[in-house]
């Protein structure tokens, strides 16, 4: 569904990513795992067209996205949550949603949808975005990405700012639209939390790809365990 | 006493909806337009010309905000497109010396060609009592007028689909982009908006005073008091800093003199931003 070869980019020429290749196929949930630093968010910023691409190309579906802009990159169907949100602070949980859905009215059907995944956005429906908490924020930001109906969801660190309970309640919701077919791609420092989650996982460092591999097996490699799992 | 209220009323729903005209471009993408007023008077001088050559107003009224709007579309296809190329401070003094330098240039050319042209609109009819004071009929038209162009905006920005764009862009660019909104289609919409705004202002402006051909630099001051004490991109703020500037510009001229009524505005515009440095409703929609 999505085949990122070799992309290189960075900012102000300096290149931060250097020649990744990821895929990800349809229904499934990849982890990009790393420390900070590592180029998670310049490679997803990259990929959803909200930063330049140096070298190597992006194809969604068949067709290369590479030279798009991140707004005609959300109309093919992906759709991107950056850790930073940047939900609409002055305006009120549903109009968060309805522009979600734009250019086209909000679909009561999805909006149900996010409803029934957030019961809490649909209590705080009229409440001004950033008056929310963090853990409310999230879930507006993944519920507004949703309004789109995407066949792809790209995520970038979802537990930034949460307290542990509200990291795994967000990871809990991940597992539901797993649940739903739909297919993810995230990029995670809290890797116990991730490899739960992920069918398949790339450990990116440094700018390049380490090792790759089913979430499971990675689990349980010692040097993934050491760098990431706190085992000694 | 009802009679400088009422003044301060009608004239501060037009220092309003001046002020929303260039709030929104600056809320867009930090962009001030020191040709504001520029647009204002090319409007009048449209209106006014096509009208001396026999056009009736309502069609000379329309040309002249259309050309308005028009030369609003252009500044951003043109001069503002190396603007947006910047970021953040850069941005604002980019737009501040290219855009005065098309004021200098506009203002400039009208009055030479022009040197004695002024937009004067009457509206014809008996004055009617308001809560017991005449108003005149210009002063009522131009206030239904902006209400109306007020409410409508309103109604734009709040229902529409589009509107919440806009603000969505005026909040969050990256959010609004993520969402999929195309932020330059949003700029060159606002752009064009403000100039029909600015000039729709001038038309109402002139149904109860002369507006000369000179007067583009003081109407884009009056708009810059009213966003600052409103706040730099906040809509109902320069709604509301238009009534109050308004009501302090028809109560100092009323009280004590129409010479010292710009010192006064300016006065009341400093010690607000000395009390409150981002207006009454800073960097909101």
């Amino acid at each position: 569904m999505l085949e990122v070869s070799s992309l290189c980019a960075g900012y102000d020429s300096k290149d931060v990513v250097l020649g990744v290749s990821v895929a990800v196929g349809e229904g499934e949930v990849v982890a990009i795992i790393g420390s900070n630093g590592a180029g998670k968010t310049t490679f997803l910023r990259a990929v959803c067209g909200l930063l330049p691409v140096s070298g190597g190309g992006v194809e969604y579906e068949g067709r290369s996205i590479t030279d798009m802009a991140v707004h005609e990159v959300a109309r093919v169907g992906i759709s991107f949550v950056p850790a930073e949100r940047h939900l609409f602070p002055e305006m009120s949980v549903a109009e968060n949603l309805a522009l979600g859905a734009f250019p086209r009215r909000p679909d009561p059907s999805q909006l149900s949808l996010v409803f029934e995944l957030f019961p809490r956005l649909e209590e705080r429906r009229r409440q001004a975005a950033g008056t929310m908490s963090g853990g409310e924020q999230q879930m507006l930001a993944v519920g507004r990405a949703l309004m789109s109906r995407p066949r792809l969801l790209i995520l970038d660190e979802p537990t930034t700012g949460l307290a542990p309970k509200l990291a795994t309640e967000a990871y809990e919701s991940l597992a539901a639209l797993r649940t739903q077919g739909m297919t993810i791609l995230v990029a995670e420092q809290q890797v116990p939390l991730v490899l739960d989650l992920a069918d398949r996982a790339y450990v990116l460092e440094n700018g390049s790809i380490q090792m790759e591999g089913q979430a499971a097996e990675l689990r349980d490699n010692p040097t993934v365990q050491r760098a990431y799992l706190g085992v000694a | 006493m009802t009679a400088v209220v009422l003044d301060g009323i009608v004239l501060g729903l037009q220092f309003g909806l001046l002020g929303v005209g260039l709030t929104i471009v600056y809320g867009m993408g930090g962009v001030l337009n020191l040709a504001y007023g520029s647009m204002a008077v090319v409007t009048a001088t449209v209106v006014s010309i096509t009208m001396r050559s026999g056009w009736p107003a309502g069609p000379a009224v329309l040309l002249g905000i259309v050309t308005a709007a028009g030369f609003g579309l252009l500044l951003n296809l043109t001069i503002m497109k190396p603007v947006y190329r910047r970021r953040g401070e850069d941005r604002v003094l980019l737009s501040l010396l290219l855009t005065i330098g098309v004021a200098f240039i506009v203002d400039g050319f009208l009055v030479w060609r022009y040197p004695i042209e002024a937009l004067s609109l009457s509206v014809g009819g008996d004055p009617v009592l308001i809560l017991g004071v005449p108003m005149r009929t210009g002063s009522l038209l131009a206030s239904a007028i902006t209400i109306l162009a007020g409410g409508a905006l309103i109604l734009f920005f709040r229902a529409t689909t589009t509107g919440k764009a806009v603000r969505s862009v005026i909040q969050d660019e990256i959010g609004a982009r993520l969402c999929g909104v195309n932020p330059a289609a949003v700029r060159r919409l606002i752009f064009t908006l403000s100039g029909a705004l600015v000039g729709l202002v001038a038309v109402t402006q002139s149904m109860t005073s002369p507006v000369p051909i000179s007067a583009g630099f003081e109407i884009t001051i009056l708009a810059l008091l009213v966003t600052v004490v409103g706040g730099l991109g906040s809509i109902r703020g320069a709604f509301l800093a238009g009534l109050i500037l308004g009501m302090v510009n028809a109560m100092s001229s009323f009280y004590i003199g129409a010479y010292v009524t710009t010192i006064i505005l300016l006065i009341a515009a400093a010690l607000t931003i000395l009390l409150r440095p981002s207006g009454l409703f800073g960097e909101r929609t």
